[in-house]
């Protein structure tokens, strides 16, 4: 009888921990440029090149790389179980398209006449991801208003609302796009693709904060999430309180995906995959596999951002066009494996 | 003996029509009990409300207690449900399955302790599925998921056992080894049974008393032959059978005769 | 799944295609336009050619120009057929022109073909390089029937490069940056005549190798190019926050020595006929010394052949 013990767990995450440390390791040393680490460790605080290469415009970069990678994956794992839907990724829900919708109205109205009241304020916060998360809270609320019913979310009503709310939104950022100027649209269908390319270590250390926090809150919720995909009542009848549940799930993967979208945009792929991958290889019981698709999560992100800094240097590709490019065909293929192993029996 | 469950005056409403209608009844502890009845009888709203999946107006209380006092742990401690079928979107072995049902026994944050799995394996063995633990529940057939079902209700380790037509999808094989397995556990272990049946015959050959509903009210309660009389059938189910005896001369056996 | 990725994807996507394809495929104008009759009613499908067309002299013909088109004043006024991008059919019909003028980067080339089958003259431009504007200039005029009006603002706007050209002659080259977007990090590529006017002003484009006019640049490519001028001549975006925005960046020679600008223009921009005022703007952010003495006499020593 084989069944998840404390060895599986420590194992298997702690296999992944040390690959992630060690992408960590490495997304930071490669890149389109030559890095001269001998040079950048040894004069880390006066300006020179090498330092602020590594520490100013790759490391922060990699870290929110690895934490939004993190926690797309962790949020897809935990909103599949929560939708009953393996076709359930962090897009879906509503919070996304808030947060893109909120993004976009910072860029096009940056507050200019806050500038002289609260301009050092202003400046150390990024006015742009601030606007994407009061987006994703707005949206947060709308969406949860609309599917709550008695107390419980209703996984199909949550589902559909996400959706609908989402098309709604892109038409309203299309309409935006189509009424600013040529040089500012062009900008936010860059944003909209998403990038992780970011100096800042406050931003980094927020969005961390809230997928950490997210993280452990959902990982804390690890049984229940398996009692909840047999079902509502099933769930229920083995204890689960439902309504709390499915809140609380609700609200921490909101908070988490409004967060990480509204500083690197909508980045795909990597919340749909990973928790299919990772259920493959470690099994469906959420408590190894939450935290096994966040390392894995983090670990693709950093090298699928690294790849995307690299493959046509020096322009950067957005690296939602790598998730999907390297990760469709390899995931297709898992699929294919597993689809050829059951129909063998 | 003490009442595992008491029903008084309950009544529950859907879309403004009534389901169930000043419905009062007990059980037992250690009895057997089979709930039968037409479609829309409201058998599986009954069972819902038993669960606490519904809740209804009226008083029902487990061991005593109202059943609005128990918490979902507390209550899934004190009995468990075996559903008519279940569908998984995702793929679980046998044996994790199982074990879910000793989610409530540990602490929410730990894994599963070596006498979880003890119970989980104690009642593999008992539902005979102990072989299948490595297996995943969408490889197995009907009657084998059936048995993980009840499987992962016993490792709850429960004072009372629901179960929702269990052998609806089964053959007849199956079916009367859920029912055999059933009257096992109710007899060496002292679990109190509850079931909603539709297969009357199978009903009265293994339950001791049946609860026949009608339009959400009771209206007949006692043992197999009290119920089940041609009368009955005929003013409940609107068509003519026969009722026997079977081989051994206690329990009624219905045939159906559309000729006679 | 992704509806909002995958619609923006596909709108860059037909942007990026068009660049692509537009330029190698429609290298040179329609000729085969410039027939007797001189066209009178037109519409202009971009900025640029909206400029162009009053700069020659030509604003009272123009019928329609895009919501994007605000210089002179003058074609602020007219009539409206929709965006750069998506110019709208319908409106552009009802203006009733008899030749319609665009740029054969981005859509115009698939509009092209849906406005001759309705019977419309389109004429598309290649703006993709300086001489390629410049020639732009002459053929437009040409359509118009006055040849010598466009030999005219071309000379003039020759004489604008030639005397920005000599000013900075001494200066050392400055490698430079010039971006339209802080986030993400949109700057002048290669192939862009945005590009040349840079390597013009005495700069040298940082990334000036890459095969795309635009391109997405990483952070730490700036750094390690180290350019000595950063230009923003993004209208969007952020603005104001430039100089802040790379303060952190000690080591790029630009940040030290306070030669980030924010300076939106569409001079710099826009592939018109004021691209000699903006390489103008380009060569005094890039050598201020050699424009020192503009406002007074002649002021030797100013520092323009040194550093």
């Amino acid at each position: 009888m084989k069944v998840l013990d404390r060895k599986r767990m420590i194992w298997v995450n702690g296999v992944l921990l040390a690959l992630l440390v060690l992408s960590v390791v490495g997304c930071a040393l490669l890149g389109p440029v030559r890095l001269n680490l001998a040079q950048a460790l040894q004069n880390m605080l006066s300006p020179n090149p090498d330092a602020e290469i590594l520490f100013r415009a790759r490391l922060p970069r990699v870290l929110l790389g690895v934490a939004i990678g993190g926690g797309m994956a962790a949020c897809g794992v935990v909103l599949q179980a929560l939708l009953g839907n393996p076709l359930a990724c962090p897009q879906m829900l509503g919070v996304s398209g808030g947060a893109s919708l909120g993004g976009i109205l910072g860029l096009i109205f940056f507050p200019h006449w806050l500038l002289p009241i609260a301009g050092g304020l202003l400046g150390e916060i990024s006015w742009v991801p601030l606007a994407g998360f009061l987006g994703a809270l707005c949206s947060m609320m709308l969406v949860y208003r609309f599917s709550l019913f008695h107390g419980r979310l209703h996984p199909y009503h949550l589902l559909l609302s996400g959706v609908i709310f989402n098309s709604i939104i892109a038409a309203v950022i299309m309409f935006l796009n189509s009424i600013v100027d040529f040089y500012q649209a062009q900008g936010l269908l860059f944003w909209l693709m998403g990038s992780l390319s970011t100096r800042a270590y406050l931003t980094v250390a927020f969005i961390w904060a809230y997928i950490i926090f997210g993280f452990l809150w959902l990982w804390a919720k690890g049984l229940s999430l398996n009692l909840i995909t047999l079902g509502e009542e099933a769930a229920m009848h083995l204890g689960v309180e439902i309504g709390s549940l499915q809140r609380q799930i609700f609200i921490a993967s909101s908070l988490m995906i409004g967060a990480m979208v509204s500083v690197s945009g909508m980045i795909g792929f990597v919340g749909l995959m990973i928790p299919h991958v990772m259920r493959l290889i470690v099994g469906s019981d959420h408590r190894l596999l939450l935290p096994a698709s966040f390392l894995a999560g983090g670990i693709f992100l950093g090298w699928a951002d690294t790849l995307a800094r690299m493959l046509l240097a020096p322009a950067e590709l957005p690296v939602g066009i790598i998730t999907a490019f390297f990760g469709g065909p390899f995931f297709l293929f898992l699929l294919y494996r597993e689809g050829r192993k059951k129909l063998a029996l | 003996m003490s009442l595992a469950i008491q029903i008084s005056n309950l009544v529950f409403t859907y879309n403004e029509s009534l389901v169930l209608d000043h419905l009062s009844f007990s059980v037992e502890k250690g009895s057997m009990l089979g709930i039968v009845g037409p479609n829309g009888s409201g058998k599986t709203t009954l069972l819902k409300i038993l669960s606490a999946v519904l809740t209804g107006s009226g008083e029902v209380k487990l061991n005593g207690r109202y059943i609005r006092s128990y918490g979902r742990r507390e209550l899934s401690k004190l009995f468990a449900v075996v559903p008519q079928e279940s569908q998984i979107s995702f793929p679980y072995s046998v044996a994790e399955i199982v074990l879910m049902g000793r989610a409530s026994h540990h602490h929410p944050l730990a894994l599963e302790a070596e006498k979880d799995l003890e119970v989980a394996r104690k009642s593999m063995e008992l539902t005979e599925i102990l072989s299948l633990a490595d297996r995943y529940l969408h490889e197995l057939s009907g009657g084998e998921k059936q048995r993980v079902m009840i499987a992962r209700a016993l490792a709850q380790e429960p004072e009372m056992l629901l179960l929702d037509e269990p052998s609806a999808f089964l053959d007849l094989k199956h079916q009367v080894q859920v029912f055999e397995l059933v009257r096992r556990l109710n007899r060496e272990q002292g679990l109190t049974v509850v079931a909603a049946l539709h297969d009357l015959n199978l009903a009265a050959l293994f339950f001791s008393r049946l609860v026949m509903l009608r339009d959400g009210r009771v209206y007949r309660d006692g043992t197999p032959a009290a119920v089940l009389t041609e009368e009955v059938i005929e003013e409940i189910y609107g068509i003519r059978v026969q009722v026997q005896r079977d081989p051994s001369g206690e329990k009624p056996q219905i045939f159906l005769c559309p000729s006679c | 799944m992704n509806y909002l990725t995958r619609a923006s994807a596909k709108h860059f996507f037909l942007c990026l295609l068009a660049l692509l394809l537009g330029r190698e495929a429609f290298a040179n104008e329609s000729q085969a336009l410039a027939t007797k009759a001189i066209p009178m009613r037109i519409v202009s499908l971009a900025p640029s050619v909206t400029e162009t067309l009053f700069a020659l002299g030509f604003g009272n013909r123009v019928v329609g120009v895009t919501t994007y088109c605000d210089y002179p004043v003058a074609a602020l006024r007219l009539p409206k057929i929709g965006g750069f991008t998506n110019p709208s059919l319908e409106a552009i019909v009802a203006q009733r022109p008899d030749l319609v003028i665009g740029v054969n980067d981005s859509s115009h080339p698939v509009k092209a073909r849906e406005m001759e089958r309705l019977g419309i003259k389109v004429a598309l431009i290649a703006v993709t390089n300086v001489n390629e504007i410049l020639n732009s200039i002459k053929s437009v005029a040409r359509l118009l029937g006055s040849p010598k009006a466009g030999e005219r603002l071309v000379q003039k706007i020759t004489l604008q490069f030639d005397e920005v050209k000599k000013r900075v002659a001494p200066a050392p080259r400055r490698a430079t940056l010039l971006v339209v977007g802080l986030r993400p990090l949109v700057a002048v590529g290669g192939k862009n005549f945005i590009d040349e006017l840079i390597t013009l002003a005495g700069g040298e484009n940082i990334a000036g190798n890459a095969a795309q006019p635009w391109l997405n640049l990483p952070d730490e490519y700036v750094v390690a190019k180290a350019p000595q001028v950063i230009i923003e001549a993004g209208m969007g975006s952020e603005r104001g926050q430039i100089a802040r925005h790379w303060g952190d960046l000690k080591s790029i020679p630009a940040v030290k020595e306070h030669r980030v600008y924010a300076y939106p223009s569409d001079k710099i921009l826009r592939p018109g006929p004021r691209i000699g005022e903006g390489l103008e703007e380009i060569a005094r952010l890039v050598h201020p010394e050699c424009f020192a003495d503009s406002k007074g006499g002649l002021n030797k020593g100013s520092g323009c052949e040194g550093s």
